[in-house]
C-alpha cells in the first residue's frame, strides 16, 4: 500500500479522470493537484516528471521511495501502486 | 487463476461471458447498450480513456440531440452511464491477444484471461505521428497530440499545429484560448469542414495557416522546443516557425496490434475489414466504429454501427444457443448459413 498519491490533472484533460477512477477502483485515496488552478506548480511537475504533460501521479512508497507514471498508463501505474 | 470480476469460472472450467467488447469508445458504449438491455451478458475493456478519442476531443458539435454541441468528455460521460445503467461492465485493462478456439473465444487481458461467445473489436484510433527528427525525442515536452490534456501549459506561449482536417482545425480553436499566436502548418489544403474554416478565419488574429507547408523537423535546446522546420512547397524554400509548443493532427492509425495472430482479416490500411454484418473473418468475432475497414471516422456514424452490431451479435448468440432458424423467418440468412 502506498504512503501517498498525488495526481497532477487540469481541468479539459480526459486521461485524468481515467486515473482517479482506477485508483478508486483499487480503493486508494490520492491528493489532487489542479496545474490550472495551481500554475505556479508546473515547474514541479516538470522537473519531477520531465514531461509537460498530465496527468502526472506520483506515488510515495513506505519506504518514501517515489514512482511517477506520465500519462493514463496502466502498465506503469498498476506495479507503482501494487 | 486471477480475481478480476471479468474473469468468471465454475470449479477449473471457464464460464464465458455472452459477449466481451475490446475498447470503450463511442461504438463500443452504443453497443453495449443495446446488448445489456436485452440482458446479453457484457464486459467492455478499455486501456484508455472511457469514450475513445471522442473523450479527448474539446467540443463536438456534429453529434446528433446537441442544440448548441457538447463537450466531448461530458458525451462521452453520458454514453458511460447510459450502457451501465442496464448492466454493462467496463473493465480497466487491456486485452492482449484474441483466440478463436470455435465456440468460444479467449481473450488474453491484463486482467487475466476470459472467454466470450462473441467479441465485439470496437478500438478505434489514435493519432498518427508524423515521423519527423525531434518528434520523439520531445514527446510531451514540447510535442504532444491531445490539446485538451496538455493545452494549458502554453498560456500565452507561440504554438505550433501540424494538420489540416477536423481535428487539427477544431484542437488549433480549442488551443486560441491559451496560446499568444498559432502557427497552423497544412501540407496541401484545409480538408476540415466549411464550419470549421470559418471559424479559424475568425480568428485570423490568433492562428495563422501555411498552406502547401510541409514539417521537416522539430527543434529544440536545452531539453524545450524551439522551432520548427518545414518546406513551402509553392516556392521550395525552407521556413521556420520559432515556438514553443507543437501539436500534432495528422490522421489516425487502427488500434489492432492485439489482433495479430488472430486470423482477423486487415485491409492495406490496416484497419479491420468485415462484412456487411459487422462480422469479421472469424465467427463470432465482430468490428464497429473508426478501427473497422470504410468507417466514416464521425461519432454518430460508430454509434450507429455499434447499434447494428450489437443486433447482429444477439442474433449469432441465437443461433448459436438454439441452431438456425428456417430461412423463412431469418432476417440475415446469409449471416450464418
Amino acid at each position: 500500500m502506498p504512503k501517498n498519491i498525488t495526481i497532477y490533472t487540469t481541468n479539459t484533460c480526459s486521461y485524468c479522470p481515467m486515473v482517479k477512477q482506477y485508483l478508486k477502483r483499487k480503493g486508494l485515496s490520492y491528493d489532487e493537484v489542479n496545474l490550472e488552478k495551481h500554475p505556479e506548480m508546473q515547474a514541479e511537475v516538470f522537473e519531477k516528471s520531465g514531461a509537460l504533460t498530465v496527468p502526472v501521479t506520483i506515488v510515495t512508497k513506505q519506504d518514501d521511495s517515489q514512482d511517477v507514471v506520465i500519462g493514463y498508463n496502466l502498465a506503469r501505474l498498476a506495479p507503482a501502486i501494487a | 487463476m486471477n480475481d478480476s470480476p471479468a474473469a468468471k469460472s465454475r470449479g477449473s472450467e471457464p464460464v464465458p461471458h455472452d459477449l466481451v467488447i475490446v475498447g470503450a469508445g463511442p461504438a463500443a458504449l452504443s453497443a453495449a447498450l443495446y446488448t445489456s438491455r436485452e440482458d446479453i451478458d457484457t464486459v467492455l475493456f478499455e486501456k484508455g480513456a472511457i469514450g475513445g478519442l471522442a473523450a479527448v476531443t474539446d467540443w463536438v458539435d456534429n453529434y446528433p440531440g446537441f442544440e448548441k454541441g457538447v463537450a466531448g468528455l461530458e458525451l462521452s460521460e453520458q454514453m458511460r452511464k447510459q450502457a451501465e445503467r442496464f448492466g454493462a461492465k467496463i473493465e480497466l485493462g487491456e486485452v492482449q491477444k484474441i483466440e478463436d478456439q470455435g465456440k468460444l473465444k479467449k481473450l488474453t487481458t491484463t486482467e487475466g484471461d476470459i472467454y466470450a461467445k462473441a467479441v465485439l473489436i470496437a478500438t478505434g484510433s489514435e493519432y498518427k505521428k508524423i515521423g519527423v527528427p525531434g518528434e520523439e525525442e520531445y514527446y510531451a515536452r514540447g510535442v504532444h497530440y491531445c490539446a485538451t490534456c496538455d493545452g494549458a501549459f502554453y498560456r500565452d506561449k507561440k504554438l505550433v499545429v501540424i494538420g489540416g482536417g477536423n481535428s487539427a482545425a477544431q484542437e488549433g480553436l480549442f488551443l486560441t484560448k491559451f496560446a499568444s499566436h498559432i502557427d497552423m502548418l497544412v501540407r496541401s489544403s484545409l480538408k476540415a469542414s466549411d464550419v470549421l474554416i470559418k471559424e479559424l478565419a475568425k480568428h485570423k488574429d490568433k492562428i495563422t495557416i501555411h498552406l502547401n507547408t510541409t514539417t521537416d523537423e522539430i527543434v529544440g535546446q536545452d531539453g524545450k522546443v524551439t522551432k520548427v522546420v518545414g518546406t513551402d512547397k509553392n516556392s521550395a524554400q525552407k521556413v521556420e516557425f520559432p515556438t514553443d509548443g507543437v501539436f500534432v493532427f495528422v490522421g489516425l492509425l487502427p488500434n489492432t496490434k492485439f489482433i495479430q495472430g488472430s486470423g482477423i482479416e486487415l485491409d492495406e490500411r490496416g484497419f479491420i475489414k468485415t462484412d456487411i454484418h459487422l462480422m469479421t473473418k472469424v465467427p463470432g468475432i465482430f468490428c464497429a466504429g473508426d478501427v473497422r475497414s470504410g468507417a466514416t471516422l464521425q461519432i454518430a456514424s460508430a454509434t450507429g454501427e455499434g447499434a447494428t452490431a450489437a443486433l447482429m451479435i444477439r442474433e449469432y448468440l441465437e443461433v448459436q444457443e438454439r441452431g438456425p432458424l428456417p430461412q423463412a423467418v431469418v432476417g440475415h440468412p446469409q449471416l450464418y448459413g
